[in-house]
C-alpha cells in the first residue's frame, strides 16, 4: 500500500531536499507533508492525476502526489 | 548594434512628426533596454512637474535585448510614464506579441510626446509610419479595435489600443493588447488617452542582429528545454496564476472584504480549480513562451469569453467584493478589459466604497442609487461602467482610492488600501513583514511583481522583523525586474524555478557583452534608486511618510480566518523601514544619500 510524493523543482529548491519519497497510502496528504518534516503552509498545490486537491485528500495506493511551492507569486 | 532593432521612434504628437533616431549605445551599455530604458528617458526629457496628463509628459513603450527573440518569454514590453494615479513613476509590463511586432520593425522603443489635436492611432509597418485618423474608433472599447484592426489589415499587425477609461482619462486606464493583455497599472493608458491617441497598431518584417547565431540558438535551446523538464510545468499550464488562490486563502493572504481579513469562507467558487472545471475551454500564452499561464475561459452565465481571470482579478473582483462565483469574476475582468480599466485598482476602488457603504457613510444618495453591499454583482457590474465612463459616483472612484478617500475623509483613509496612491495587488500582508515591506517600497506603489516575498515569510516566520528579510525584499527588487529590463517574462523563473544562470548565455550570445547576474543586479539596483529619484524630485515632501502601508495592516486586525488576531505593529513597521534605507544606502527620510548616488554612478542621470 505505497504512493510517492514528487516534489516540485520550486519546493526542492526551498527546502533543499531530495524530490521523490515514497510513503504509505491511507494517509491525508497533510499527513504526509508533516511526517517529511515539511511546513504545510509552504506547499501551495498539491496535484493528483491532473486534478488540483486539497491538503485532506487521502492518498490512495499508486497515486503520484505532486507538491508544488510558489516563490515568486506572478 | 547587437541584440537590439536599432532605432528609437519619437511621435511629436502636437505637430504629427516623427523622427527616428539610433539606440544609443551607452544608454544600451548602461540601461539595456526595457524599463531601464524608460526610466532614463523620463528622468532625463519630462520636466520636472510635468502635468501627468499634459503635453510635457511623454509615454516611453520599450522593448529589451531578448524581445521577440526565440526565449521562453521574450514577448515582454515596458510602458513608463509619469503616473497619473500616483505623480510618480509608472513602469507597466504587457506581454502578447507587441514586443516583437515592434522589434521587427525596426524599433526599440517609440516615445510618445506632445498631444494631438485630435484623435489618431500610430500605423507602423516598417519603415511606413502614419498617424492616421481615428475619430471613427474613439468611443470604442477595446476588443471592437483589436477585431476592426485585426479584419481589416490582417492578423500579423498588433495592436495596443486604450477604451472608453483611457479616453475619459480615469487614473488607473489601462492599455489593451491580444484581447486580454495589459499594460494594466498607474494609468498608462490615460496617458494614451490624453495624447487622443487611440491605438497603437504595427508590424515588421526585419531581423535584429545577433552577435553569436551558434551560441544563441544553443542557450535558447537550453532555456526551453529546461521550462519543458520542469516539475511543475504540467500544473502551471493548467491553472496558470490562480493555483494559488486556495493557498492564499489557507495562510490568510487573500484579499477579502477590502482587505479586512486574509481568508474568505466562499473562496472555493473562486479557486483555480473550481475556474478550470466551470470556464475554462483553453490555455493561450505570449511570444515565444513554453509555460502559457494564460486561460481563456468561457461564461456560460453571461454568454461571454474572456481571457482570464488570473489571480489578481479573482482576489480583487473577487473575495475583496465578497464574490463567490468564478462566473461573476470574468464577467468583471471581460467589462474592465473591454472598458480599458485596471482589475486591481477598480476592484480596490469597488472594496473601499463598499466598505464606506457597510460603515453607513456612503448611502443609496452617494452612489446614484446602488446598493453597495459587499457581494452585489449587479451594483459592481454597473460601477465598472460609470469608472470607466466617467459618470456620476464612478467619478470620485476613478481617482483611486487615495484621492477618493482624502475628499471624503471621515476616517476613510484608513481603509483606503493603498501606497504612493496605487491600490494594493491581491495579496493581504496583515501579517506577513517581507510581503509587507515589499509593496510599501515598490517603486511603482502598492504592486507585488517587483518583490514578491510572502513563501519567504511563511519559511522563517511571518511576523519576523530581521535585517536578512529586508536583504531579501532588496535582493529581489533588484533582480526580478531585470526581467522587465531585458524584454522576458519573469515566470520561468517565478514558477518553474528554471536556473536563471541560463539567461546569462543567451543575452551574451544575442547582446555580445557577457553579464553576470551579478551586473545585472548592480543594473537593477540603479534602476531602483533612478525611480526613487524621480518619485522625490516630482513630489514635494516625498520620504518616509510615503512608505508607510495602510493603516489597516498595523492598527486593525481580521477577526476572521487565517490571520485572524494577526497584525505588523507600527513600531515594526518602522524599523523595517530603517533597516531597509539603511540597507539600500538612503538617509533616514528614504532618500539616497550622495554617497549612494556616486556609488553607482548616477550622478549625471539625477542631475
Ligand atoms: S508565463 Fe504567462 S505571462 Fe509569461 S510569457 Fe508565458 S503566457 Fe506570458
Amino acid at each position: 500500500m505505497t504512493a510517492s510524493i514528487r516534489l516540485s523543482d520550486s519546493l526542492k529548491n526551498l527546502l533543499g531536499s531530495e524530490g521523490l519519497f515514497t510513503i504509505e497510502a491511507g494517509h491525508s496528504v497533510r499527513e504526509a507533508i508533516v511526517s517529511l518534516g515539511i511546513n504545510p503552509d509552504l506547499v501551495a498545490v498539491v496535484s493528483v492525476g491532473d486534478e488540483m486537491q486539497s491538503k485532506d485528500y487521502l492518498i490512495q495506493e499508486g497515486d503520484t502526489v505532486r507538491l508544488l511551492a510558489v516563490i515568486g507569486g506572478g | 548594434m547587437n541584440g537590439y532593432a536599432g532605432k528609437i521612434l519619437r511621435v511629436n504628437l502636437t505637430t504629427g512628426t516623427f523622427t527616428k533616431e539610433p539606440t544609443p549605445a551607452d544608454v544600451a551599455r548602461d540601461f539595456i533596454g526595457g524599463r531601464g530604458f524608460g526610466i532614463y528617458f523620463l528622468l532625463k526629457e519630462v520636466p520636472k512637474g510635468a502635468d501627468p496628463l499634459g503635453p510635457e509628459n511623454k509615454l516611453i513603450i520599450s522593448s529589451g535585448p531578448i524581445s521577440g527573440m526565440m526565449i521562453p518569454g521574450g514577448g515582454k514590453c515596458d510602458w513608463t510614464t509619469k503616473a497619473p494615479l500616483t505623480g510618480g513613476y509608472a513602469g507597466a509590463s504587457m506581454g502578447g506579441h507587441f514586443t516583437a511586432e515592434m522589434r521587427y520593425a525596426g524599433l526599440d522603443s517609440i516615445i510618445l510626446e506632445g498631444i494631438s489635436p485630435k484623435p489618431v492611432y500610430l500605423f507602423i509597418d516598417n519603415d511606413r509610419i502614419e498617424l492616421r485618423d481615428a475619430s471613427g474608433l474613439w468611443g470604442k472599447a477595446t476588443f471592437e479595435v483589436e477585431k476592426q484592426f485585426k479584419e481589416k489589415l490582417g492578423e500579423e499587425y498588433q495592436i495596443a489600443t486604450i477604451g472608453p477609461g483611457g479616453e475619459n482619462m480615469v487614473s488607473y486606464a489601462c492599455i489593451n493588447h491580444d484581447y486580454g493583455r495589459q499594460a494594466g497599472r498607474g494609468g498608462v493608458g490615460a496617458v494614451m488617452g490624453s495624447k487622443k491617441v487611440k491605438a497603437i497598431v504595427l508590424h515588421g518584417t526585419k531581423s535584429i542582429p545577433v552577435a553569436d547565431m551558434q551560441a544563441y540558438r544553443k542557450a535558447g535551446m537550453a532555456l526551453y528545454k529546461a521550462c519543458k523538464d520542469a516539475e511543475g510545468l504540467k500544473e502551471w499550464i493548467r491553472y496558470g496564476t490562480t493555483t494559488v488562490v486556495d493557498w492564499c486563502n489557507q495562510v490568510g493572504a487573500l484579499p477579502t472584504r477590502n482587505f479586512s481579513a486574509g481568508s474568505f469562507e466562499g473562496a472555493e467558487g473562486i479557486y483555480g480549480k473550481t475556474m478550470r472545471e466551470k470556464i475554462v475551454i483553453t490555455d493561450k500564452g505570449c511570444f515565444g513562451c513554453p509555460s502559457p499561464c494564460g486561460k481563456y475561459s468561457r461564461s456560460k452565465k453571461y454568454n461571454s469569453y474572456v481571457e482570464g481571470p488570473e489571480y489578481e482579478t479573482i482576489g480583487l473582483m473577487g473575495s475583496n467584493l465578497g464574490i463567490d462565483d468564478i462566473e461573476v469574476v470574468a464577467q468583471a475582468n471581460l467589462l474592465c478589459d473591454d472598458l480599458g480599466i485596471d482589475t486591481i485598482s477598480a476592484g480596490n476602488s469597488i472594496g473601499w466604497a463598499m466598505e464606506c457603504y457597510q460603515k453607513g457613510i456612503f448611502t443609496k444618495k452617494d452612489t446614484d442609487g446602488l446598493d453597495l453591499k459587499f457581494g452585489n454583482v449587479e451594483a459592481i457590474f454597473t460601477l465598472i461602467g460609470k469608472i470607466a465612463r466617467k459618470e456620476g459616483f464612478g467619478v470620485l472612484l476613478g481617482e483611486g482610492v487615495k484621492r477618493a478617500s482624502k475628499k471624503i475623509g471621515q476616517g476613510t483613509e484608513k481603509f483606503a488600501i493603498h501606497v504612493k496612491g496605487m491600490e494594493q495587488s491581491a495579496y493581504a500582508t496583515h501579517n506577513a513583514t517581507a510581503m509587507l515591506l515589499a509593496y510599501m517600497t515598490c517603486d511603482v506603489g502598492a504592486h507585488h511583481n517587483r518583490s514578491w516575498a510572502i513563501t519567504y515569510d511563511l519559511q522563517v516566520g511571518r511576523d519576523l522583523v530581521v535585517p536578512e528579510k529586508v536583504a531579501r525584499v532588496i535582493w529581489l527588487q533588484n533582480f526580478r525586474p531585470m526581467f522587465d529590463v531585458i524584454g522576458g517574462c519573469r515566470l520561468q523563473w517565478v514558477e518553474l524555478s528554471i536556473d536563471r544562470d541560463l539567461y546569462v548565455p543567451a543575452l551574451e550570445a544575442i547582446t555580445g557583452i557577457h553579464r553576470s547576474w551579478e551586473d545585472l543586479e548592480k543594473v537593477g539596483d540603479r534602476i531602483w534608486n533612478m525611480t526613487r529619484m524621480f518619485w522625490a524630485r516630482e513630489n514635494d515632501g516625498f520620504g518616509r511618510e510615503w512608505d508607510l502601508p495602510p493603516a489597516r495592516f498595523y492598527e486593525d486586525a481580521p477577526t476572521t480566518g487565517a490571520t485572524k488576531g494577526q497584525i505588523t505593529k507600527l513600531e515594526d513597521v518602522n524599523r523595517l523601514l530603517d533597516m531597509y534605507y539603511e540597507q539600500r544606502g538612503w538617509d533616514s527620510n528614504g532618500l539616497p544619500t550622495l554617497e549612494t548616488i556616486e556609488n553607482l554612478g548616477l550622478e549625471a542621470v539625477v542631475a
